[in-house]
């Protein structure tokens, strides 16, 4: 266990070493909220409520995706796991006494908690800057379901990037093409435009059935005391379910991939 | 002529590179697709429960939406090769280039170019001509001034990714650049009007970005006055101009520290 401390401390130094990188990373952050901000302040120009959501209801929503973005979507392994299969880097990994999956969700945990601390500090910027009325009601309960929710959330996110990553042992050439989709995915589906409730009900059962609300909708509507009660355990236990299944699943890839990695590149 | 054969060489290297890997390359379509289709399913949907925004109706915005994603395969299409080119001068391989004799900015601006967005910018363009050509009435004067625009968006992109280029050269410390640039463009998703101001005087005067992406379907539904128009794709060629130079001003400080 202290090994992946050492990973994490070092994690942290390495997103210190390039403060500016950081800083832009951040930055990005901010450019996606204002064109979801923007948007909804221009449709709320119209009308005083857009399906059930006020203006302050949604501002609040949006606010409340930039923090459960930092916490969930930040991690480097994404953008590494596909290269370093595709170049063979992988090799030197598999040599050290420590599994490569644990070491890259620990150096996501480094990030992850790096951009929450800053996340608060952006959102106090914009809101001092932009001044918007939000509407937060939230309890006990529904702080202690944000956080079971967010912890599985986080896995959720790791492992299913992980698991779109290691199509790059079958290409090592392409290291990109399924997590762009599922990138796509995660963007629409996940509810970090919108909320995911304003859709049909319908919709709202099939994206039930993937992993994508899980990772931001959810968490957020527990907070806000839209999910309560029994439903707030059944949205748990489907997190729970989701984290088991896409664990084996990536275990089980993990397993076929390395028996075909080539090392190609090395 | 010369630097057009060696572009059109780079450009089918780069094409058949792509094409190698037909699973991939129909991964990559699809995913762009869907994503352009998503969003404007979202824009449709969210219609459903207001009347405007901004003043624009569901139909001129979801125009707006299909230039925003016209005019960014566009740049896409032709600039490609700028993603890739942090490595380009970290490993030291950007002396090759400049000691070759062809001007650089073919290979590190547009050797590259992607097949991909070739394919998605014919099917945008022609969905596009055929919803604005159902959804409003338009003159083929107004076509003509949105395609000037077209043309002139793809002026300051060429600037844009010049100065990424031009900044990769002065400070090897940052890879998100060309990211921070598409976290920009993307705000254009909608048009610049939807932004209050200050945001949006940045966006039009400042980081032109409105000028880009909001003046073109603006000019094509008559929203712009000929000079406005004028002066837009005048400022295309300025903003080119002036990136040119920048780049003349950061080779002269490249120190080839990797090589």
């Amino acid at each position: 266990m202290r090994k992946y401390f050492t990973v994490f401390a070092a994690s942290w130094q390495d997103e210190f070493t390039y403060r500016l990188n950081f800083i832009l990373w951040r930055f990005r952050n901010v450019l996606r909220f204002l064109m979801t901000y923007f948007l909804w302040q221009g449709l709320f120009s119209a009308t005083s409520t857009i399906y059930g959501y006020s203006r302050p209801d949604m501002v609040a929503y949006i606010f409340l995706v930039l923090i459960v973005q930092a916490a969930i979507t930040s991690a480097p392994s994404a953008d590494n796991i596909g290269g370093e299969i595709g170049s063979g880097d992988l090799s030197n990994y598999l040599l050290k006494p420590m599994s490569y999956l644990r070491f890259w969700f620990t150096r996501d945990l480094a990030s992850k908690s790096l951009n929450l601390l800053f996340s608060f500090i952006e959102i106090t910027l914009l809101w001092l800057l932009l001044r918007p009325a939000l509407s937060f009601h939230y309890s006990f309960f529904s702080v202690f379901g944000f956080v079971a929710s967010g912890l599985f959330a986080m896995v959720i996110y790791f492992l299913v990037s992980a698991s779109a990553r290691f199509t790059s042992f079958w290409y090592p050439e392409n290291t990109w093409g399924l997590s762009f989709l599922i990138l796509i995915f995660i963007e629409i589906f996940s509810g970090s435009i919108f909320p995911l409730d304003v859709l049909p009900p319908a919709g709202q059962i099939i994206l039930q059935a993937t992993p994508f609300p899980y990772l931001i909708y959810y968490p957020i509507s527990i907070l806000d005391g839209k999910i309560t009660g029994l439903y707030l355990w059944r949205i748990l236990f489907q997190s729970a379910s989701w984290t088991l299944l896409l664990l084996i699943f990536t275990r089980f890839l993990w397993r076929k991939g390395l028996r075909v990695f080539g090392a190609e590149g090395n | 002529m010369r630097q057009l054969k060696v572009w059109l060489l780079y450009t089918s290297n780069s094409f058949a590179q792509t094409l190698a890997n037909r699973f991939m390359t129909g991964i990559f379509i699809l995913s762009k697709i869907l994503r352009i289709a998503l969003f404007l399913l979202f824009l449709i949907f969210v219609f459903q429960g207001t009347q405007s925004l901004a003043g624009f109706t569901r139909d001129q915005i979801i125009f707006f939406y299909l230039s925003f994603n016209l005019i960014d395969t566009l740049a896409s299409l032709f600039f490609r090769e700028v993603y890739r080119f942090r490595q380009t001068v970290i490993r030291g391989d950007l002396d090759l280039i400049l000691i070759q004799p062809v001007h650089p900015l073919i290979r590190v601006l547009l050797g590259g170019a992607d097949v991909l967005d070739a394919f998605i910018f014919f099917i945008i363009l022609g969905f596009t001509v055929w919803f604005g050509t159902v959804h409003f009435s338009l003159s083929p004067f107004r076509w003509l001034a949105y395609f000037s625009l077209i043309l002139g968006s793809l002026l300051i992109a060429a600037a844009f990714h010049i100065a990424v280029l031009c900044l990769g050269i002065l400070t090897t410390s940052v890879d998100h650049l060309i990211m921070i640039y598409r976290d920009l463009t993307s705000l254009m998703r909608i048009p610049a009007d939807v932004y209050s101001q200050p945001f949006r005087s940045v966006l039009t005067f400042v980081i032109p970005l409105a000028v880009m992406y909001t003046f073109p379907p603006k000019a094509l539904l008559g929203l712009l006055s000929p000079a406005v128009i004028s002066v837009s794709v005048l400022a295309g060629f300025i903003l080119l101009l002036l990136s040119l130079r920048f780049w003349n001003y950061s080779l002269r400080h490249y120190q080839s520290a990797s090589s």
